[in-house]
C-alpha cells in the first residue's frame, strides 16, 4: 500500500507553547484515521497543519510523496470538512459546491454538471437553489461534506464534524462518512473527541495527548492492550476501572486498596513482590456474583438500568463501575461478590503510567 | 393601568421627547420658510404666516451654493475614497491577528484617533505650506481629513470583519484560493454591509468639516460649504432666515440619507465604538 | 525574491503590506505633524518664516510667555468648565434617555436613533441653528424661558461675558447627548436580564436595583463614554466658531479654538503650537483611559 500522508519529526510551536512534539505518522492511502485525544492534544493543530493552515515549524510533512512543509493550501489538493461547516453564507448551495472548480477555472456548464453529480449522491438535489442559512444541521453536513467530494483530493480533513449535530443523527452521520469513505477510496484523517466515533469509524486510531501522539493502531488492538494508563482510560465507555495495588509477597497475589474494603486477585504473571501497581479493570469484564462467591465482596453504592444494561456503582474507594446486561435485581446497599479473571487485569505503573508487561 | 395603555404612554412620552430633542432642526426650517421681518416677531411665531419658498432660490444663487456644494462633495469623496482604499486592508489584517504587533498597531491607531483637528491644523498648515500643497488647496484638505477620519474608519470596519468567522476564510483556501483571492470573494462581500456603514458615516464627516478647510483654502471658489456659510455669518449678520435657508439646503441631504439608513448607521455604530 | 513575492500572495507579506500603507500614512500625516507642534513650540515662528525650517531656537520661551500671559490661566478655566459642563450634561441626560428607551416598546428603536441626527450635522450648522436659538431680543429660547417664569429678563447668551460659554455647553450637550444615549443603552442591554429576576427575589426595589446590579455592571462601559466624551469635547472647534468665536474677550474662549486664533487670526503660529502641545497632553491621557476600558473583545 502506498502511502498518502507521512509526518516526520513534526513539531509545532505557538511562541512558547510547544503544541505538536516529534510526530511520526504515515497514513497509507484508502485508510481511515481518527484523531482522537482530550482538548488541547494537539489533534485540531495536527490536521490544520496538515491542510496548510498552519505552518510546522519543524519537521517533513509529505503528501503523495511530495514535501509540503512550506507549500499553501491550495496547492495541497485536499478537502477539509470544518467542525462549523464553514459554508459560504452569501452563495446558494450549488455555488458553494461549484466554488473550488471555479477556482480553477473549471467552464461553468461543466461545474454544474458534477455539482448535480455530487448532489445526487449526498441528496441533495433539490436544495441547490438554496442558501446555507435555509437548510437543517444535518443538511448543511452533507453540503459540507458534498463541497470536499466534488474536488476528487487527495484526501479528506474532517475536524469534528458531527459534534453539533444531535446524538441520533450523529450516529446515522457516522455511517453514512464511513460508507462515503468506502465508496471513494479515499483517504481521510478524522479528528474527535469522542472515541465511540474513533473506535466505530476508523481503519487505524492515534490517540495523542499533549502534542504527542501516545498510541496508534487498530481500534480493537488500542482497546484490549493499551500501553498506558492514559490510553486505558480514554478508550471504552464507560471507562476503565482503576485500582491501587500492591503485589503480594508470594508474587502471585494482588492486594487491592478500595478504601474500607480489600480485595485479593491471582495473577497469571510474575511480579516483584511489594511493588506497587495500579490495577486496570473494564467495567464488562467485572462479573457480579452472590456475596462470597466471588473473589471478594464489595457493597453497592447505585444501579443504573437503561433497559437492558445495568451500571452498578460501588461503594469503595475508589468506586468499581460494572456493566451487566439484563435485568439486574440487586439493590443500593447489598453486598455482592466480584469475579475478575487474571487474564482481564491491565497491570500500569503507579507512577509512570506505564503498561507492566 | 394595562401593558397596552403603558406601552402606548411610553410611545407618547418618547414622541414627545424626541420632538423636544429634534427642536432645533425644526426651527431651522421654519425659520428659513419666514421672511426677513416676521423673524423678528416678538413673541416669536412657531408657524410662518406666509412661508417664503423664494427665498431658497435666493439664497442659492445670491451664495453660490451649488459651487459650495460641489466644493464639499469633491472633498468628502476624495477623503472616502482615499480612506477605504487605506483603511479597510488595514482593518481586515488587524481583525485576523491578535498578537503583541496588531496591540501595538490597535494602540496606535486609537491614540492618532483622539487627536483635535484644530491642534493639528498649525503643523499640518506649516508643513503643506512648506511643500507647496496649499497649491492644490482641496486635496491638501482630502489628505488631512483621511489622517484624521482614518482611525475611526479602522476601528469600525475592524469590527465588521471580527464577526467573518475566520474558518470562510479557511475553507477558502483550502478549497484552492489564494489569500489574496479569499480575501476579494468571500471575506469582503460579507463584510461589504459594514464597510458601507462605516463608510457613510465617515461622508457624513467630512462633507462638515470646517477646521481644515477654512484654513487651508483660501481661494474662495474653492471653498466648501461650510466655509461658506461661515462666512455668510459675520459678527453682525441678521438676515436669519436666509442662514436658515442655507443651513437647510446644506444639511437636509444628508438628514434623508441618514434618516432612510438609521437602523443600519446606529448598529453599525455600537458594535464599533464600544470594542 | 520569488519567495517574497509568493508570500505577498499568501502569507504574511499580504498582511503585513495592508498594514504598512495604512499606519505609514497615518504615521507621516498624524505622528509627523505631532512631532512637528513640539519643535515648533520651540521656535519662533510668523508669516515670513512659514517656508522654511531653519527658524530662531528660542528654547522655551514659548511657554514661558504663554503662561505670563493675562488670559491664559482664564482660557484653562473655560476649557475646564466647557469639559465638565458639557459630559456631565450629555452623560446624565443620555442616561436618562437610555434608561427610558431601554424598557422598550415598538418604535423604540427607531425613534432613538432618530436622536442621532444632533450627532450627525455638521457642527457648524448646528452652531448656526443654535446661534440663532440663543439670540438675545429675538431667540426662541428666551422667549420660553420667560414664559416659563425661569427667567425675568433675556439672557444675552453670546455676548454676556458671564453667559457666553454656557451658551457654547448648551449647544454642545444637545450635539452630544444622543451619542452617549446610543452607548448606554448598548452597555445597558448588555446586562443579562436574569440578574435582575434574581435580585427581584432577593427583595431589591428598582431604585435598589439600579445601584446594586445596573452601575456597578456597566462601570467599564461609563469609564469608556467618558473617556470618549473628554476626547470629543476636547476636539470641540466648530460651535465656538459659529456661536461667540471665543468672546466676549476670551469669556468664552477655550484652549483648542485658541491654539486656532493664535496662528490663524495672529499669525504667531509658534505660540499656537506651544498651546497645542499642551493640550495634547491632556488628550492623550483621555486616550489611555479610553483604550484601557475597551480592552475585552470576542473573535466573531
Amino acid at each position: 500500500m502506498t502511502i498518502q500522508i507521512e509526518l516526520r519529526g513534526v513539531n509545532k510551536h505557538y511562541g512558547s507553547f510547544h503544541a505538536l512534539k516529534d510526530i511520526d505518522l504515515s497514513i497509507g492511502e484508502g485508510t481511515f484515521v481518527a484523531l482522537v485525544g482530550p482538548s488541547g492534544c494537539g489533534k485540531s493543530t495536527l490536521l490544520r497543519s496538515l491542510a496548510g493552515l498552519e505552518k510546522i515549524s519543524a519537521g517533513d510533512l509529505k503528501i503523495a510523496g511530495q514535501l509540503m512543509n512550506g507549500v499553501p493550501p491550495r496547492k495541497r489538493d485536499v478537502a477539509m470538512v470544518f467542525q462549523s461547516y464553514a459554508l459560504y453564507p452569501h452563495m446558494t448551495v450549488e455555488e458553494n459546491l461549484t466554488y473550488s472548480l471555479r477556482i480553477r477555472g473549471v467552464a461553468k456548464a461543466q461545474a454544474k454538471k458534477a455539482a448535480a453529480e455530487v448532489a445526487a449522491t449526498t441528496g441533495l438535489s433539490h436544495l441547490l437553489g438554496r442558501y446555507p442559512r435555509e437548510l437543517s444541521g444535518g443538511q448543511r453536513q452533507r453540503v459540507a461534506m458534498s463541497r470536499a467530494i466534488i474536488r476528487h483530493p487527495k484526501a479528506f480533513l474532517f475536524d469534528e464534524p458531527l459534534s453539533n449535530l444531535d446524538a441520533a443523527l450523529r450516529v446515522h452521520m457516522r455511517k453514512e462518512i464511513r460508507a462515503l469513505h468506502d465508496r471513494l477510496h479515499a483517504t481521510s484523517v478524522y479528528v474527535t473527541h469522542d472515541q465511540i466515533e474513533a473506535m466505530t469509524m476508523a481503519d487505524h486510531v492515534v490517540v495523542m495527548r499533549d502534542g504527542i501522539i501516545e498510541q496508534q493502531g487498530k481500534p480493537l488492538d488500542l482497546y484490549d492492550m493499551p500501553v498506558n494508563k492514559f490510553v486505558a482510560g480514554f478508550i471504552g465507555s464507560p471507562a476503565m476501572n482503576f485500582i491501587p495495588a500492591t503485589v503480594g509477597d508470594d508474587a502471585k497475589t494482588l492486594t487491592l486498596d478500595l478504601g474500607a474494603v480489600t480485595g485479593t486477585l491471582a495473577v497469571d504473571r510474575s511480579l516483584q513482590p511489594g511493588r506497587k501497581v495500579t490495577v486496570g479493570i473494564r467495567p464488562e469484564h467485572i462479573g457480579i456474583a452472590g456475596p462470597g462467591q466471588g473473589s471478594f465482596d464489595v457493597p453497592v453504592a447505585v444501579v443504573e438500568s437503561t433497559g437492558f444494561t445495568a451500571f452498578i456503582t460501588t461503594a469503595t474507594t475508589p468506586e468499581l463501575i460494572v456493566v451487566e446486561t439484563g435485568r439486574s435485581t440487586i439493590l443500593p446497599g447489598d453486598m455482592v461478590g466480584v469475579r475478575i479473571s487474571s487474564d482481564q487485569l491491565h497491570l500500569f505503573d503507579d507512577v509512570t503510567g506505564v503498561r507492566v508487561v | 393601568m394595562n401593558g397596552a395603555t403603558r406601552v402606548r404612554l411610553m410611545l407618547a412620552i418618547a414622541v414627545v421627547m424626541a420632538a423636544i430633542y429634534l427642536f432645533p432642526l425644526y426651527w431651522m426650517y421654519i425659520t428659513a420658510l419666514k421672511s426677513g421681518s416676521e423673524v423678528f416677531a416678538t413673541p416669536p411665531s412657531f408657524w410662518p404666516a406666509a412661508p417664503q419658498w423664494s427665498t431658497y432660490a435666493f439664497v442659492w444663487e445670491s451664495r453660490n451654493m451649488g459651487r459650495y456644494l460641489w466644493n464639499s462633495l469633491v472633498i468628502a469623496v476624495g477623503s472616502v475614497a482615499l480612506i477605504s482604499v487605506l483603511g479597510v486592508g488595514c482593518a481586515y489584517v488587524l481583525a485576523r491577528y491578535r498578537n503583541a504587533w496588531v496591540d501595538v498597531g490597535l494602540f496606535l491607531i486609537l491614540m492618532l484617533q483622539v487627536l483635535p483637528a484644530s491642534l493639528m491644523i498649525t503643523p499640518i498648515f506649516v508643513g503643506f505650506s512648506q511643500l507647496g500643497m496649499l497649491e492644490y488647496p482641496r486635496l491638501a484638505v482630502i489628505i488631512a481629513i483621511a489622517a484624521k477620519s482614518m482611525p475611526f474608519f479602522v476601528v469600525l470596519v475592524r469590527a465588521t470583519f471580527m464577526s467573518v468567522p475566520q474558518e470562510l476564510e479557511e475553507a477558502a483556501l483550502v478549497d484552492g484560493n489564494s489569500r489574496i483571492g479569499a480575501f476579494f470573494s468571500i471575506v469582503l462581500p460579507l463584510a461589504r454591509n459594514g464597510i458601507l456603514v462605516s463608510a457613510l458615516l465617515i461622508f457624513m464627516q467630512a462633507f462638515g468639516e470646517f477646521v481644515y478647510s477654512k484654513s487651508i483654502i483660501q481661494a474662495v471658489e474653492l471653498q466648501p460649504a461650510s466655509v461658506g456659510l461661515n462666512s455668510f455669518m459675520g459678527p453682525n449678520t441678521n438676515e436669519w432666515n436666509n442662514i436658515m435657508a442655507y443651513a437647510t439646503m446644506y444639511v437636509t441631504p444628508i438628514l434623508a440619507i441618514f434618516v432612510l439608513l438609521q437602523r443600519r448607521i446606529v448598529s453599525g455604530l455600537t458594535s464599533g465604538a464600544l470594542k | 525574491m520569488k519567495s517574497l513575492f509568493s508570500s505577498m500572495r499568501d502569507g504574511l507579506g499580504f498582511d503585513i503590506a495592508l498594514v504598512a500603507f495604512a499606519l505609514g500614512f497615518l504615521l507621516l500625516m498624524s505622528g509627523l505633524p505631532l512631532v512637528y507642534n513640539v519643535v515648533m513650540s520651540f521656535q519662533e515662528v510668523d508669516m515670513f518664516s512659514l517656508g522654511t525650517f531653519s527658524r530662531p531656537f528660542v528654547g522655551l520661551r514659548n511657554y514661558i510667555d504663554l503662561f505670563a500671559q493675562p488670559e491664559t490661566y482664564p482660557i484653562l478655566l473655560n476649557t475646564l468648565i466647557f469639559v465638565v459642563g458639557s459630559i456631565a450634561g450629555q452623560f446624565l441626560i443620555g442616561f436618562g434617555l437610555a434608561l427610558f428607551f431601554w424598557v422598550n416598546f415598538p418604535g423604540a428603536s427607531w425613534l432613538r436613533g432618530l436622536f442621532l441626527v444632533s450627532w450627525v450635522m455638521p457642527g457648524l450648522v448646528a452652531g448656526a441653528i443654535w446661534n440663532w436659538i440663543l439670540s438675545g431680543d429675538f431667540g426662541v429660547l428666551n422667549f420660553i424661558l420667560r414664559e416659563t417664569g425661569l427667567i425675568d429678563a433675556n439672557i444675552f447668551w453670546r455676548s454676556d461675558p458671564d453667559y457666553s460659554l454656557y451658551a457654547v455647553i448648551i449647544a454642545n450637550i444637545w450635539l452630544g447627548t444622543s451619542f452617549n444615549m446610543i452607548l448606554l443603552s448598548v452597555g445597558l442591554s448588555g446586562i443579562p436580564g436574569d440578574l435582575y429576576e434574581a435580585a427581584e427575589l432577593d427583595g431589591a426595589n428598582a431604585w435598589q436595583r439600579f445601584w446594586t446590579i445596573t452601575l456597578p455592571m456597566m462601570r467599564s462601559t461609563i469609564g469608556a463614554i467618558i473617556a470618549l466624551g473628554l476626547i470629543f469635547t476636547l476636539q470641540q472647534f466648530d460651535l465656538f466658531a459659529a456661536i461667540t468665536s471665543g468672546g466676549p474677550n476670551n469669556a468664552s474662549n477655550v484652549t483648542q479654538y485658541w491654539a486656532w486664533e493664535l496662528s490663524f487670526r495672529q499669525y504667531d503660529f509658534g505660540k499656537g503650537a506651544t498651546v497645542s502641545v499642551v493640550m495634547i497632553v491632556f488628550v492623550m491621557l483621555a486616550a489611555v483611559v479610553y483604550v484601557r476600558s475597551t480592552r475585552h473583545e470576542v473573535r466573531g
